[in-house]
């Protein structure tokens, strides 16, 4: 009525979820938050704007220069994008061990920028929940 | 102060050294070899947001990042 577009139910959820994340982020010492403080710090302007609108950032690949989209979270929050923005294919593939999810998505974004088809040979590919966008 | 940056279950541990000093650049050079020799990437800011991959020890890098390696999930 107003023309806000209404933002899906599992959107809204990751969302508030980031945004409560980001709230202690800025003066907390655990790892949660020392994770999104290096992940902000390593960023770009764009994808950190993207990060702190949507609680996802895009990435271009290195050898495809295919479009990914990385969510908050430390697996199955990688999807490669479609010409138009959509969700077309899901890449699970995360560092060894147990590290938070600021690290993941960082060492995510990463991979794909500089070593793309290295991290794809290794990930899972999965049908992307299309409650995301 | 150039420092290494790496990850773990704590977040991440620093590794702070003073690049006019012979033995602690010797020591991160050590570190490095011994963190890519596990498996460990190494990359570095070249401009904000932008990052490369290094292979061999950059005494001159404000921060080198290393992050474990990569498994399908």
């Amino acid at each position: 009525m107003f023309g806000f577009r209404r933002i899906p139910l599992g959107m809204r959820t990751r969302l508030k979820a980031v945004r409560g994340l980001y709230i202690h982020s800025n003066d907390e010492n655990n790892p949660q938050a020392r994770g999104l403080r290096l992940l902000h710090a390593w960023l770009s302007p764009p994808q950190l704007e993207q990060l702190d609108a949507k609680g996802h950032f895009d990435v271009i690949g290195s050898a495809t220069g295919r479009k990914y989209r990385i969510h908050f979270g430390t697996s199955m929050n990688v999807h490669e994008l479609d010409d138009a923005g959509r969700l077309k294919m899901g890449w699970c593939f995360v560092p060894e061990g147990c590290l938070v999810p600021g690290d993941v998505m960082l060492a995510q974004k990463i991979a794909l920028e500089t070593f793309e088809s290295r991290a794809l040979s290794v990930a899972i590919k999965f049908v992307p929940n299309e409650r995301l966008c | 102060m150039p420092t290494q940056i790496v990850m773990n279950r704590n977040g991440d541990t620093r590794h702070y050294f003073d690049a006019n000093d012979a033995a602690a650049l010797a020591k991160a050079e050590e570190r490095f070899k011994r963190l890519t020799g596990e498996g460990f990437t190494a990359a570095v800011r070249i401009k904000p947001g932008e990052v490369v991959r290094i292979n061999s020890f950059d005494p001159k890098a404000e921060e080198t990042l290393f992050f474990p390696r990569l498994v399908g999930g």
